[in-house]
């Protein structure tokens, strides 16, 4: 402590060469400063996903034409299920029944968890194919699907039944009220190329919507 | 006055350690569009040599490490230049396994951007059988694998080791020994090669209409491998001159920096 | 200065202060603390040396959560590390040559103790944990170099792992051991990522031991004597973090180019070719830093009943310990070269054998080469054994000076020189 050498007192200086070595202190502590948060980016950058990782992630094609009315088949997009039903006429009538949708935390959709083309009461583009992420919106477990009106108990329209904590959606995805979820089955963005091929992941022309916009995924 | 000896004795030293290995012939350096500190691929080239793969060497030479993708603006540099469209049709004109399907079965589908590169043969004994027991190495990363003909092992050296080595087929010297099912080439380690001249020539028609002479040919599919063996090359060279440039900057004003406080002590 | 050093300070930091005294600590030992004047950049090197290993920890951090160690996965996680990974090349790339430039930088600071007797009383200890942690790097290096699993990755293994296998009797067991299994595979790669990722913090704990005893004493200077008083001394803070810091870009601009124009200049072509442990590469060459070591091991020929291979691991593991004893091999009083005419001359010759001890380690065993080789091996030896104790002895050295404010005012030309103290004590 006491035995190091002092500098020269600050009066020996000008005033000039003290403004002169404030400023070239201040650029060299800033521009260190800058330097590493530049070097700092690229390895915080290198955690966000990978190119191989959001190419996996491209949209999906879905045959549906082999897919029978009553029927749902489960496929894996962006490493989420995905749920592809081919809705019965009976079923479709049940969406709109007083009975089913007075039993609704959100019958008109209008919290949102799907896009504008599916914000409608059969919450997809065709009536007959339904398209939602089967992910349960409570804690995220996957609900089973169950369609068979009454199996539940019966009153039970058909739809979906999570078996973790009990919450039940209809078959249009639509949260019942009373259940521990909170919000419909999300919607993900999807489009039909042709009449039996579903897009997964892919808006219509002219459409745009993010899932991560979504209330609740 | 010892140091100039012992600073000499090292050059001396170095230079032994320089002098690349006894080769056959060496290897003729090429000019390279991408090489220097600010080469970059030139994408019709690119191209060409990716034809030359896909319609020549691909029937026996793997690339795992690539993706049909990665051709196309969504791959590693920007790719080689191609289209969304183009990468899907490239992609589509292979067959690739998928499955297993509902029944337990793997099936063949049309590939996809994200599918690997087709392999040309399931596994290396595969291709080994089919090829007299040679086993065609996988060329994702053969340039940088041959690259010691560059005494700083540059991409343009293997570059120019595959370029000539696609030109250097001749006929053995009289009295050479051949060993069986193997083919003479002056630029090949021993001058034996199990590869049978794949270029003559006139192999492919370009799309873009250039000529497909051998050198033309050797020399765009040299730089298709090179890219392929580092596609970032380009990301790489253009960061280099940001950062140098910064640094050059904050070390002189560190120096000045230095010399202030210094100042006072002197 | 003996007021407490957070006078004046905001009442958050004496607050912090008081519970933990990390700014007293650091106003301390960073600040104030007193070195000496007349510093080279030579001494440079050692602030170097943390900084790259911080740079190697955190890029090895980063590369660790895109790598997986299995044998069937590893050379291909690389790759995609290369091509799909945001900036994984550059980390990559970075944390490659930064092995070579972490030993680049640890050498020059190895021979600059070497030279003005930085390993001499009472900085022995001091010297002894900076061969520990060059020890530490050696083997982090070489487990560091077999995760890519390339040719050079799976033979330089084999080939050095197999060096155990000289042990007597129970050296086939170690060998075992060590792999996992019966030659290197799976187990070996496994092991020696969960080593890999750990050695290094070890190093890090040995550095905060090396920096203890450093500050225990102060640093030696270019003029090997003692600090007399605060005349020959100034505060490390800011005399020496400029220094440091301007040392550091220029180092940081040669390492750049490399990084970004000459990534693989210094590494071998064929680890960009999958191991395979059906085939041998034409030359099975380690990395450069190791070469010198390398040679020493091949040199070594059957010595009366041990056998060359046994005498080579030996004396390879011997040109490091001997490291060891530097402080009481040399015998001279005189610690910096520049005042022992004899010393000076020898190291440079210590200089030119470890040049070509490398060189000799790059090429096969043949012709010229394995004349060399043992010539400078036993040169190596006879170096720290014989003529560091012999020398000490022999040696006249010049006179020292009085002090070093004496040598730095005569060196600035304040007129004539003043006298030189007879030759002092250590």
């Amino acid at each position: 402590m006491a035995d190091t050498a002092q500098p020269k007192p600050m009066g020996a200086h000008t005033h000039d060469s003290a403004t002169r070595r404030d400023f070239l202190q201040i650029a060299a502590t800033a521009m260190t400063g800058i330097g590493a948060a530049i070097a700092a980016w690229p390895l915080i950058d290198s955690m966000n996903a990978a190119r191989d990782t959001l190419a996996a992630g491209a949209p999906l094609d879905v045959d549906v034409s082999h897919l029978r009315p009553g029927q749902q088949i489960v496929v894996l997009w962006r490493s989420r299920p995905i749920f592809v039903v081919n809705r019965t006429p009976a079923e479709l009538k049940t969406l709109q029944e007083q009975q089913v949708t007075s039993q609704l935390r959100d019958p008109g959709s209008e919290t949102n968890q799907q896009p504008a083309y599916a914000k409608n009461w059969h919450r997809s583009i065709k009536p007959e194919y339904l398209v939602l992420v089967g992910i349960c919106t409570h804690l995220g477990c996957i609900p089973n699907f169950t369609p068979e009106p009454g199996a539940l108990f019966p009153a039970w329209p058909g739809g979906y039944f999570c078996p973790c904590h009990g919450s039940r959606y209809d078959l249009a995805g639509r949260v019942f009220s009373g259940v521990p979820a909170p919000y419909n089955l999300p919607v993900p963005p999807y489009n039909f190329v042709s009449d039996t091929v579903v897009r997964i992941g892919e808006n219509p022309s002219g459409t745009t919507f993010d899932l991560n916009s979504v209330e609740q995924l | 006055m010892l140091k100039p000896v012992v600073a000499l004795a090292g050059l001396a030293l170095l230079a032994l350690v320089a002098a690349p290995a006894a080769a056959q012939e060496a290897v003729p350096s090429q000019s390279w569009s991408f090489a220097g500190p600010f080469g970059t691929f030139d994408r019709a080239s690119l191209q060409r040599g990716f034809q030359v793969y896909e319609e020549v060497c691909s029937h026996c030479h793997s690339m795992n490490l690539l993706h049909y993708g990665d051709l196309g603006p969504n791959g590693p540099g920007g790719g080689i230049g191609y289209t969304e469209e183009e990468v899907a049709a490239i992609a589509a004109q292979h067959q690739v396994t998928d499955g297993p399907n509902d029944e337990g079965q793997m099936y063949q589908r049309p590939g996809r951007p994200s599918d690997a590169f087709v392999r040309p043969f399931p596994n290396e004994k595969a291709a080994r059988a089919a090829l007299n027991g040679a086993l065609p190495p996988d060329l994702s990363l053969i340039i940088k694998a041959r690259a010691d003909s560059s005494p700083v092992k540059d991409i343009t050296g293997g570059a120019d080791y595959v370029d000539a080595l696609l030109q250097g087929f001749k006929q053995p010297p009289k009295g050479f020994k051949m060993s069986p099912n193997m083919n003479y080439n002056v630029y090949f380690p021993g001058d034996q090669i199990a590869m049978p001249q794949p270029l003559q020539g006139n192999d492919v028609k370009f799309a873009d209409g250039t000529h497909a002479t051998l050198p033309q040919e050797a020399h765009d599919v040299a730089t298709f491998l090179s890219w392929a063996s580092e596609p970032m090359m380009e990301e790489r060279k253009r960061t280099g001159v940001k950062v140098l440039i910064f640094l050059l900057a904050l070390t002189a004003v560190l120096y000045a920096a230095k010399r202030q406080i210094w100042a006072e002590i002197h | 200065m003996n007021a407490p050093a957070t006078q004046g300070q905001s009442k958050l930091v004496r607050w912090i202060d008081h519970r933990l005294p990390i700014f007293t600590f650091m106003q301390h030992e960073l600040h104030e603390y007193p070195t000496p004047r007349n510093l080279s950049y030579w001494w440079n090197f050692g602030s170097l040396s943390g900084i790259m290993l911080v740079i190697m920890m955190v890029t090895g951090i980063f590369l660790a959560m895109q790598y997986t160690p299995n044998v069937n996965l590893a050379f291909d996680s690389v790759e995609r590390i290369m091509r799909d990974v945001n900036f994984g090349w550059l980390m990559r790339y970075i944390h490659m040559n930064g092995a070579s430039f972490f030993f680049i930088v640890v050498y020059i600071h190895i021979f600059r103790g070497l030279y003005y007797g930085s390993y001499k009383e009472p900085r022995e200890l001091l010297w002894m944990l900076g061969v520990i942690i060059l020890l530490l790097m050696m083997a982090t290096a070489f487990m560091g170099y077999v995760l890519p699993w390339g040719q050079m990755s799976f033979w330089g293994a084999t080939v050095i792992t197999n060096l155990f296998s000289a042990i007597p009797v129970i050296g086939g067991d170690i060998v075992a051991w060590l792999w996992g299994g019966f030659a290197v595979g799976n187990p070996t790669l496994n092991r020696f990522y969960s080593l890999h990722y750990l050695l290094p913090f070890v190093i890090l704990g040995v550095v905060v031991l090396h920096l203890i005893a450093l500050h225990q004493h102060g640093s030696n200077n270019p003029l090997g004597i003692d600090r007399k008083g605060p005349q020959d001394s100034i505060p490390f803070h800011p005399y020496y973090t400029i220094k440091d810091m301007f040392g550091l870009g220029v180092f940081l601009i040669i390492y750049c180019v490399f990084i970004f124009y000459l990534p693989n200049a210094l590494g071998d072509t064929q680890n960009y070719v999958q191991a395979n442990p059906l085939q041998t590469p034409p030359e099975i060459v380690p990395e450069w830093y190791f070469l010198p070591f390398y040679a020493i091991l091949r040199s070594v020929p059957d010595i009366l009943f041990i056998p060359a291979k046994l005498a080579g691991v030996l004396c390879l593991f011997g040109a490091i310990a001997v490291l060891f004893f530097l402080p009481w091999l040399d015998t001279s009083r005189v610690r910096s070269a520049r005042f022992r005419p004899i010393y000076k001359w020898v190291f440079w010759l210590l200089v030119l054998d470890v040049l070509a001890l490398g060189v000799v380690g790059a090429h096969r065993p043949e012709g010229w080469y394995i004349v060399i080789g043992r010539v400078a091996t036993l040169y190596y030896f006879i170096h720290f054994i014989v003529l560091f104790p012999v020398i000490g002895w022999l040696e006249r050295p010049l006179p020292l000076p009085t002090s070093i404010s004496a040598a730095v005012t005569r060196r600035s030309g304040a007129g004539m020189a003043g006298a030189t103290a007879p030759m002092e004590k250590h």
